[in-house]
């Protein structure tokens, strides 16, 4: 006790006193600093640059004069950071009024992507064709018929590589049933790729797959004709994918699971 | 004891390490979706109908409503003695019902396979003008209940050109093997 009260009375305590309460002032203002920084940092927050990512299919069939939207899926930061997004149909436009689907004709039918988002991509699609049972109403889900040929469902491929065009045809990863095109360009924002089909046709063939049930009465044979197409519903389904450009290739091989090499914005498959 | 605590601190860092790779896994990455189709419809029915009087047999072949359009040819069998000779007969101009008034009169047309061809496409609820087969050198003894002619009329789908319009009746191969042909054979007498 009594070292204490020494202590206590030292000059030297006096002096240590003082400093520290002299560096307890200087650090209260340094809090006060902090926090008026805090309150206009805030303010340029508001001004940093998102990076938003969004994809657009489009079709042009014999009724558009131009290339219109199917289905498209933008990242907006200006709505809450949600998606704006909406999924349409194809083929909508392929047929008049009234007018019937007829085997062998072409109808136009051009697919390609736009990027809708505010930075540049890199793009993939998968088609795919398929028989599936026919007549079915509105949300009825249609059965997909497996043993009826997808290949008879042509839609033409355009602007491949073989073509000397940019799109480039994933043959391991493609079938009968379905095709995986890659664009081997990059996609600037706000930009459309070149077509990747121009027309759709069902072969003539399918009027040729049938079969016959011969019957005779009175004299008269009569062969009665089924057709193993009569009453189906051919379909065409696109799904395009689209990464960032930044690290392509790691991104490309996360996001899709496919190596690629990227030199120069220019996509190859390994 | 000791391992325990070991392996506790171990599997912290671990889980503390695993929480950055979320992040560094992550990619822009958007997609987009749609399809679409429509339904067939194949299939035809047709039927003949036949008239024999004056050693004359007169031929009209008829396509149910919803049948899909198809060409036609026929021809008749009456064996060697007993030639017959083909001619157009009635016109009714009624091949395809969505058009009022045909401009053109079809006709049955003679190649050299022995069929005769309707020059014209028969649509769903049409039906085709007359052929009339009549039987040249007929006995003075044999009646027309004794005798025997057999009618073959064959029907094929119509086939589409790339740009959508038909292909005429005189570009079908019939013995193509792509080329689905119905064949009703029959008519007694």
């Amino acid at each position: 006790m009594k070292r204490l009260k020494e202590f206590m009375k030292s000059p030297k305590t006096t002096m240590i006193a003082f400093g520290l309460a002299i560096a307890l002032l200087l650090f209260s203002s340094i809090g006060g600093t902090r926090a008026a920084l805090t309150y206009f940092s805030e303010t340029y927050a508001s001004r940093v640059q998102m990076s938003n990512i969004g994809v657009t299919l489009l079709e042009k069939s014999d009724k558009d004069e131009k290339a219109r939207e199917v289905s498209k899926r933008d990242y907006s930061d200006s709505s809450n950071g949600t998606w704006s997004e909406n999924t349409g149909k194809l083929l909508e436009g392929m047929l008049g009024d009234g007018e019937e689907l007829k085997p062998g004709k072409k109808y136009n039918e051009e697919l390609s992507v736009q990027n809708t988002g505010d930075i540049d991509q890199y793009v993939r699609v998968s088609i795919y064709k398929y028989w599936v049972e026919g007549n079915k109403e509105d949300g009825e889900e249609a059965e997909k018929i497996r043993n009826l040929d997808p290949g008879l469902i042509e839609l033409n491929l355009v602007n491949t590589s073989d073509q000397g065009g940019e799109w480039l045809v994933d043959g391991d990863a493609s079938t009968k049933e379905r095709t995986v095109l890659y664009y081997s360009r990059l996609l600037p924002a706000g930009s459309t790729t070149t077509p990747f089909t121009d027309t759709l046709k069902i072969n003539n063939i399918i009027a040729s797959k049938v079969t016959q049930e011969v019957t005779e009465k009175d004299g008269y044979k009569t062969i009665k004709t089924t057709y193993d197409y009569d009453g189906v519903q051919f379909c065409i389904e696109a799904n395009v994918d689209a990464v960032q450009d930044h690290n392509a290739e790691d991104a490309i091989w996360s996001a899709w699971g496919r190596r690629v090499t990227v030199n120069d914005g220019i996509l190859s498959l390994n | 004891m000791k391992k325990k605590h070991i392996f506790l601190a171990v599997l912290a860092v671990s889980l503390i390490m695993t929480v950055s790779v979320g992040s560094a896994w992550a990619y822009f990455t958007t997609y987009v979706e749609a399809q679409g189709g429509y339904t067939l419809s194949l299939g035809d029915e047709t039927t003949i109908e036949e008239n024999f009087s004056s050693w004359m047999k007169s031929l009209v072949i008829t396509s149910e409503a919803d049948s899909k359009p198809v060409y036609v040819r026929a021809r008749a069998f009456s064996g060697d003695l007993y030639p017959v000779t083909y001619s157009d007969g009635e016109v009714f101009n009624q091949e395809n019902p969505a058009v009022e008034d045909d401009q053109e009169r079809g006709v049955w047309t003679p190649k050299a396979d022995g069929y005769y061809y309707y020059s014209k496409i028969l649509y769903g609820g049409g039906k085709t003008n007359e052929l009339q087969v009549k039987i040249e050198n007929v006995p003075q003894d044999v009646t027309e209940k004794e005798f025997n002619v057999v009618v073959v009329y064959e029907t094929t789908p119509v086939q589409y050109k790339e740009d959508g319009t038909p292909y005429g009746v005189d570009e079908i191969n019939w013995n193509a093997a792509e080329l689905e042909v119905d064949r009703v054979e029959g008519g007694g007498r």
